[in-house]
């Protein structure tokens, strides 16, 4: 379907009109685009808003589907630093984008397409702005890659990464006091994304061939064999991979 | 889902506001074709009484069980539309609101058919979510009548006063061993210059003898737990612990007086520069005479200093009496980032004070910006009219001060107006000094979880809206704890607390927030990480599962964007019913018959 609306698009020769979704708070943002309204202040109409309590309850795997399916852009848009109506889920949201951009970035999707904006309810003229501003963006950008493309595999694994036990408890604790130092936290975050990417992989590849080795399963990822034996040792302890056997003086392994 | 879904959808024109720009009978034709919609009409305000009332109808005639209005915004029409599906046997949260006004007609005036489109757009997108909605109940709890107000001074023995003379019992706490709280130690109170004993010993006699009012003096609050309309609290005094049960709590400890540091214009090291407050107690007992000179200082320790991010951070999310203990001793050097705004009229009232008595002392204000309103500009005047002189600098050359070798105090400052440096000899100089947050207040709300402003003082729930509720249901502020007030602001604020306490009391019973978060016990591994970042302590590990207390839930939400095994969601705002919307947006077609 996304794919048809592109290829209409297309042939009908028209200028690239994007769809923008906005996650607008009830409490500051909602109501900013609201007085734009009540003032008249105009914007393109490429802008779909979507009403949310809070920033704070945007699971990243909400933003990232809403890209698979196909948005131009994704608005997050949120109460200033201070003002969140429930004290600090502006704050978590924000830390949440902090690898939210990066993982966008890594599955091939221009990060320019996310954007997190603090709108007040007082904020009308700057909601036109901005729209107007993030409208132009992206049609400088072109339609979401996502559109006339498979969504690649990476994508999935991302998605997974999202869901993954140890990145949310990372994350979540973080939001709660941050133990170690930002840097720190920061690497922590990134190689955990890197490993559960990979690890998805091996995973797909274990689905799609049935038992590999290391070797094999090395050759068919592009994953380093040390890396891929690191994982399998991971995997094998969360109870998903299991020794299958032998193949070459090499253990074999297939999903549980 | 028992009962396949029945959406009608009803479509306001607005007089021309939506209809001048959107096609609204096109869109209405349009709506038609979304599955599940089996009823479609537009009106000229569907707001109106023959509005709600057609929708009403339309409820019963075509037994709607889910209903779609696209009109205005929700955030001022949803109530109303909700109540009219309740009066008609629908649940109000099986109600959806389409935007069609502040979010298109209004800001498109000029692309009627992008709008149009765009119009078609939310309206699919709001029927793609109330397909998915399900009847919610907005949970009902007791509010016993009985209060606990912490701290006796002008705004705690106000609202203390005020529930107790409606029947209200109240349990009144103070730190200190006497009731009075700052105002006791307070001379003369501006504008009307009467003994601030004229206003506090009446309060105190009245608090002391109300057979309503338990007063318990040298006693602090250690731990609440519970929500609103039934407090737990634990009081400590030198006799022990005891725990009381409330329905509402009222925070009134107030605030400390700013002392500036060590040798700050020669402060603690001159027994002749004091606070605006040192003077009070000194013009009380007598202790100035009749100088030759006397010399204010204004803004000491006040509009000083950067309101700091990584402070903002640290308040809320400290937990530590140290770092709190660090940014207040932080603070003490660099001074307070906003105005204390009584200073000014305090200085002008003591200086009235001395120039009433002694005529032939030199009053002199040093000050950068003077700030007086209302009435308290005459009060400026009375000054003037009495010969004190106000001298402005410029704020960005402060006064200096020096002791000359007989060890008199010496006063140089930049006066603006003359563009010239004076020096003035005085007897005294008296620093005004703002109210500062105090540590034992920010402890207080971190352990209430009632959030602290950048300035250090506890937040209202809303500045304009709700100056005295709090974040919590059933906890109240009144006086100095929310930022610096005098005697009469104090007052109205503990009247205004015990109001709203009142209102919760008086009704007995209180509706909570319906919109709240259901945690999947399967997937929840008991971590116990919504536990600890729930603002409002709503989420509690028992036996190794997360209990949510709908009664402290607010529905933010945070939990279910954190936990780690994705086992929370929140009542009407889960994923797939927002993934609803986005799906319902960009492929319409296979978002047909996606019922769950």
């Amino acid at each position: 379907m996304v794919e048809e609306r592109f290829e209409n698009e297309k042939i009908s020769g028209k200028e690239f009109e994007p769809l923008i979704v906005a996650y607008c708070c009830n409490w500051c943002s909602y109501a900013g685009a609201d007085l734009a309204g009540t003032s008249r202040f105009e914007y393109p109409t490429n802008i779909r808003i979507i009403r949310i309590m809070c920033t704070g309850r945007m699971d990243p795997t909400l933003v990232l589907e809403t890209l698979r399916m196909g948005a131009d852009g994704v608005l997050i848009a949120g109460c200033h630093p201070g003002d969140c109506h429930y004290q600090k889920g502006n704050f978590m949201m924000e830390k949440r984008f902090d690898y939210l951009k990066k993982a966008v970035k890594n599955v091939g999707i221009e990060p320019e397409r996310v954007r997190l904006e603090w709108i007040s309810a007082s904020e009308g003229g700057k909601w036109s702005a901005l729209i107007r501003e993030m409208t132009e963006e992206i049609r400088q950008l072109g339609p979401n890659p996502f559109k006339h493309m498979q969504i690649p595999k990476k994508t999935d694994a991302m998605m997974n990464v999202f869901k993954s036990q140890r990145l949310r408890w990372v994350v979540g604790r973080s939001q709660i006091k941050m133990e170690i130092e930002e840097e720190k936290y920061r690497q922590a975050v990134d190689s955990i994304m890197h490993d559960e990417i990979e690890r998805h992989m091996i995973m797909g590849a274990l689905k799609e061939k049935g038992a590999l080795t290391a070797e094999e399963l090395a050759q068919t990822t592009g994953i380093q064999p040390n890396k891929i034996v690191q994982h399998l040792i991971a995997l094998r302890r969360d109870g998903k991979v299991n020794e299958a056997g032998e193949k070459n003086n090499q253990y074999l392994y297939k999903l549980v | 889902m028992e009962q396949e879904p029945r959406v009608g959808v009803f479509i306001c024109s607005c007089g021309t506001n939506i209809g001048g720009v959107v096609n609204v009978p096109e869109v209405a034709e349009y709506a038609k074709t979304i599955p599940h919609v089996v009823h479609t009409e537009h009106n000229m305000y569907t707001c109106s009484e023959a509005g709600l009332t057609a929708i009403q109808e339309s409820i019963k005639e075509h037994d709607l069980n889910r209903v779609v209005v696209a009109s205005c915004t929700p955030r001022t029409h949803e109530p109303l539309f909700r109540a009219a599906c309740n009066e008609a046997g629908l649940n109000p949260y099986l109600f959806e609101m389409a935007n069609i006004r502040e979010h298109d007609s209004w800001v498109h005036p000029h692309e009627p058919q992008k709008a149009t489109q765009k119009a078609k757009d939310i309206v699919r997108m709001a029927v793609a979510k109330a397909i998915l909605l399900e009847p919610q109940t907005e949970p009902e709890v007791e509010v016993k009548g009985s209060s606990l107000v912490v701290g006796a001074g002008v705004a705690g023995m106000t609202a203390a006063l005020s529930m107790a003379s409606q029947g209200f019992k109240v349990y009144l706490i103070e730190k200190e061993k006497e009731p009075g709280g700052m105002a006791q130690k307070l001379y003369k109170l501006y504008p009307t210059l009467a003994d601030a004993s004229e206003v506090v010993d009446p309060l105190i006699e009245g608090v002391k003898s109300n057979k309503n009012i338990e007063l318990a003096t040298s006693t602090i609050l250690k731990e609440v737990s519970g929500y609103i309309g039934n407090f737990n609290a634990v009081l400590t005094s030198l006799e022990g612990d005891r725990e009381l049960n409330v329905g509402t709590i009222i925070i009134a400890p107030g605030s400390s007086n700013y002392t500036p540091p060590k040798g700050l214009y020669e402060y603690g090291l001159n027994d002749h520069v004091i606070t605006q407050r040192e003077l009070d107690e000194k013009l009380k007992n007598g202790e100035i005479g009749e100088p030759e000179r006397i010399v204010m200082i204004q803004c000491v320790g006040a509009r000083k200093g950067e309101i700091r991010h990584s402070e903002l951070e640290a308040f809320p999310k400290s937990d530590t009496a140290e770092l709190l203990r660090k940014i207040l001793k932080a603070r003490k050097e660099e001074g307070w980032p906003y105005c204390s705004r009584i200073c000014c009229m305090n200085a002008i009232k003591n200086a009235i004070l001395i120039k009433e008595k002694s005529p032939k002392t030199d009053v002199v204000v040093l000050f950068g910006d003077l700030r007086v309103y209302k009435e308290y500009e005459d009060f400026y005047r009375r000054a003037r009219d009495l010969e004190v002189r106000f001298i402005r600098h410029i704020e960005e050359v402060r006064p200096e001060i020096a002791q000359t070798p007989e060890g008199k105090l010496q006063v140089m400052a930049y006066d603006a107006l003359y563009g010239t440096e004076v020096t003035f000899p005085a007897k005294w100089v008296v620093l005004s000094t703002p109210l500062i947050p105090s540590k034992d207040e920010i402890m207080l709300a971190r352990m209430l979880k009632i959030p602290i402003a950048t300035d250090g003082f506890l937040m209202e729930a809303h500045l304009k809206l709700r100056p005295v509720d709090t974040n919590v249901d059933g906890i109240f502020i009144a006086g100095t704890v929310s930022g610096p007030k005098d005697v009469s602001e104090s007052i109205i604020s503990g009247e205004a607390a015990a109001g709203r306490a009142s209102i919760l009391m008086g009704n007995g019973k209180v509706k909570t927030e319906a919109i709240t978060a259901v945690v999947n016990e399967d997937l929840c591994i008991g971590c116990g990480l919504c536990e600890e970042i729930c603002p409002y302590g709503a989420p509690k590990v028992e036996e190794g599962k997360s209990k949510i207390r709908e009664i402290l839930c607010r529905g933010c939400g945070s939990c279910a964007a954190e936990c780690p095994k994705q086992a929370i969601t929140m009542r009407h705002y889960r994923d797939d019913q927002i993934l609803a919307q986005v799906k319902a947006l960009l492929s319409p077609e296979s978002s047909k018959g996606v019922v769950q």
